[in-house]
């Protein structure tokens, strides 16, 4: 079923990819006999005839996942898009921290295991990233003190 | 030969100076560092790393030497965590577990690692030989290709690519062009016209190759490791004062050669990496070694070292088509010819040409390496394992912290860190549809050179598609192509028959 279902969406994309590949692309004048258009009308092609053999003869049954570890990837990744969120308007130090210590949580380490983990990854991380290896990295809030 | 050893002075040169020699320290030794760590294979070893030594400002020499010692240095890490844990960092070093595992079981552990040690010096040695021999005659060959046959090579890389790695030759083909049309997006070069980019600006440049690496490896590592979650500590098998001794060495001898040949060889081929490689050494050893083969992967010597030789040599292997012909030999060569483009350095055979202290100074700099990571690795062995007792509920975290720093480093654009969590989540699911990666990788990676080649070809014939069959060098690939898919799927038809003769044998 795995196969069948995941076979069958990456079709969807495929002939999405192949439509746009079909109709829209297109170039004002033809500079060379095949154009922009051509090689990803290729693409699709090839791939929608991959996309109908797993669907048609699919290997795989079971998409094996416990529901405990999808909600760790869902919890995980709302995490990480947070840590993306605050990246730049919170600086490196204080976003890294933070979601450092939830993260370490979230996999079991206990309440001072993880603000010590959360604290020290931040500093030692910006202090080994800009001051040795002169990495581009946000200041954020401590802008002024750093 | 001249220019073989004219080559190899030039790039000595190169990697003598002392900043380069650090480089090739602090390489061999952070990537050892990165391998041993449980689950994290050469591969994502490498992509979390890149971007790291590519932002620090390095010049393209030194990154690249630096770069190579990781990679060398993550492929001799990964037999660390494989035999005192049971965990393969990668797929090519699941048959170091099987003898290795059990040798550090009945109290060899150190045997086994200083054994490793030395068959992976071998082969790496052997390989980087074979590679300075062959390279500059392959490149002087490639120099000759024109774009038809540079097509025809590109088929043939997909070709054995999807017939060689994984189980299901028709998802790692989906994988592929997947990576191609990865490729895809972004404003066409030649036209100038957007293609796939759905009015986002971020991408109208295409996606980052970085963001894509780091994506399907670092952040899909991290999700599979968060998946898992082993929590606790793994237990590490004490170490020992086990050594390995001459008798071993000479009761392998012959072993070791052989798989370093074999790994060198499979390296070669567009692709196929020390996954393959190791398999098929292992498989060879297990049916010369005839009556006692029964004790392949009860703790057997044998069974340690061969595999260790091939991966080695694979990795070696896998350098020569990414210098001579821009075409890499496996996923992480991929991954390091996608950070020559960063540096503006195309590979490919005019490299040896125009940027030799680039060309010679990695395989240099590669000779350097091994006796570097022998000497590093043999004392220095009991602080690696060490490595492995870092708990997962810190080595999780420090994975994103690591590719958050790599990707805004390099781009700067908050667009890209959800890319990559994005990424991460698609790796994910598609290794759990036991899709391999490295193909996906290899696509985006090859994708431009693909659509150019065949571009620029056209345009020579003016439309007419009989260009791409015009050369014998063209032909001959394509019918290498049709060997590489059709010989496997023959043989493992065959076995599969000869299983059923015999079941139906036994019922009847």
């Amino acid at each position: 079923m795995a196969d069948r279902i995941s076979g069958l969406i990456a079709l969807l994309v495929c002939i999405i990819y192949g439509f746009i590949a079909f109709t829209i692309i297109e170039a004002p004048f033809q500079y060379d006999p095949l154009g922009p258009e051509s090689w990803p009308q290729i693409l699709s092609v090839v791939a929608i005839f991959c996309c109908l053999y797993i669907i048609l003869l699919p290997d795989n049954d079971k998409f094996k996942a416990a529901k405990v570890a999808i909600i760790r990837l869902v919890v995980v990744s709302i995490l990480l898009s947070g840590y993306a969120y605050l990246f730049e308007p919170a600086g490196f130090i204080i976003s890294t921290a933070l979601v450092c210590g939830f993260f370490s949580r979230l996999l079991g380490s206990t309440v001072k295991e993880c603000v010590l983990f959360g604290l020290a990854t931040g500093v030692l991380g910006y202090t080994l990233c800009v001051i040795l290896l002169d990495l581009n990295l946000p200041e954020g809030l401590l802008s002024s003190i750093l | 030969m001249n220019e073989v050893i004219a080559g190899l002075s030039n790039g000595f040169a190169v990697v003598l100076q002392p900043m380069n020699f650090l480089y090739v320290l602090i390489g061999c030794f952070s990537g050892t560092l990165v391998g041993a760590l449980p689950g994290i294979g050469p591969i994502n070893g490498v992509a979390i790393l890149l971007p790291i030594a590519y932002s620090a400002g390095l010049p393209p020499e030194s990154a690249l030497i630096l770069l190579a010692g990781i990679y060398y240095g993550a492929e001799y890490g990964g037999r660390i965590s494989s035999i005192l844990l049971n965990v393969p960092g990668d797929a090519g070093a699941v048959f170091t577990t099987l003898d290795g595992n059990p040798m550090a079981k009945n109290g060899e552990a150190g045997r086994a690692l200083s054994l490793s040690a030395v068959s992976s010096f071998i082969g790496g040695t052997i390989a980087v030989v074979l590679m300075s021999l062959c390279g500059p005659l392959l490149a002087s060959v490639a120099v000759k290709f024109n774009p038809s046959d540079y097509v025809a090579l590109m088929v043939f890389a997909f070709a054995s690519l999807s017939s060689l790695i994984g189980k299901n030759p028709v998802k790692t083909l989906l994988g592929a062009v997947i990576g191609l049309m990865i490729s895809t997006i972004g404003i066409d070069a030649n036209t100038g016209v957007p293609r796939f980019t759905f009015g986002i600006p971020d991408i109208l440049a295409g996606i980052d190759f970085l963001v894509i690496v780091i994506g399907l490896f670092g952040m899909a590592e991290l999700f599979t490791l968060v998946e898992r979650q082993v929590t606790g500590t793994l237990k590490v098998l004490p170490i020992g004062k086990s050594f390995v001794s001459f008798k071993d060495l000479a009761a392998v001898k012959w072993i070791i050669l052989r798989s370093s040949l074999i790994g060198f060889f499979i390296g070669v081929l567009p692709g196929t990496g020390a996954s393959v490689a190791s398999a098929v050494a292992y498989g060879t050893e297990k049916r010369l070694a005839g009556q006692t083969g029964y004790k392949f992967g009860t703790g057997d010597i044998r069974g340690l070292a061969a595999p260790e030789a091939a991966n080695n040599g694979a990795a070696g292997g896998a350098m020569v088509p990414m210098l001579t012909l821009g075409i890499p030999g496996s996923g992480t060569t991929a991954i390091l010819l996608g950070a020559l483009l960063l540096f503006n350095v195309t590979p490919g055979p005019l490299m040896f040409v125009n940027r030799p202290e680039i060309a010679w100074g990695l395989i240099a700099s590669m000779y350097i390496g091994n006796i570097a990571l022998l000497v590093i690795n043999l004392p220095l062995v009991g602080l690696f394992a060490r490595m492995l007792a870092i708990p997962q509920k810190f080595l999780t975290p420090l994975i994103a912290v690591l590719s958050f720093i790599g990707v805004y480093s390099v781009v700067s654009n908050p667009f890209d860190l959800y890319m990559i969590i994005g990424l991460g989540l698609f790796g994910w699911i598609l290794r759990k549809l036991n899709f391999s990666l490295a193909p996906v990788i290899l696509g985006v990676v090859l994708g431009h050179l693909f659509e150019v080649n065949i571009r620029r070809a056209l345009s020579i014939s003016g439309g007419d598609w009989s260009i791409l069959l015009s050369s014998y060098t063209s032909i001959i690939l394509y019918v290498l192509a049709i060997l590489i898919v059709i010989v496997p799927a023959m043989m493992k038809w065959k076995s599969k028959r000869k299983n059923e003769d015999k079941t139906v044998g036994i019922t009847s």
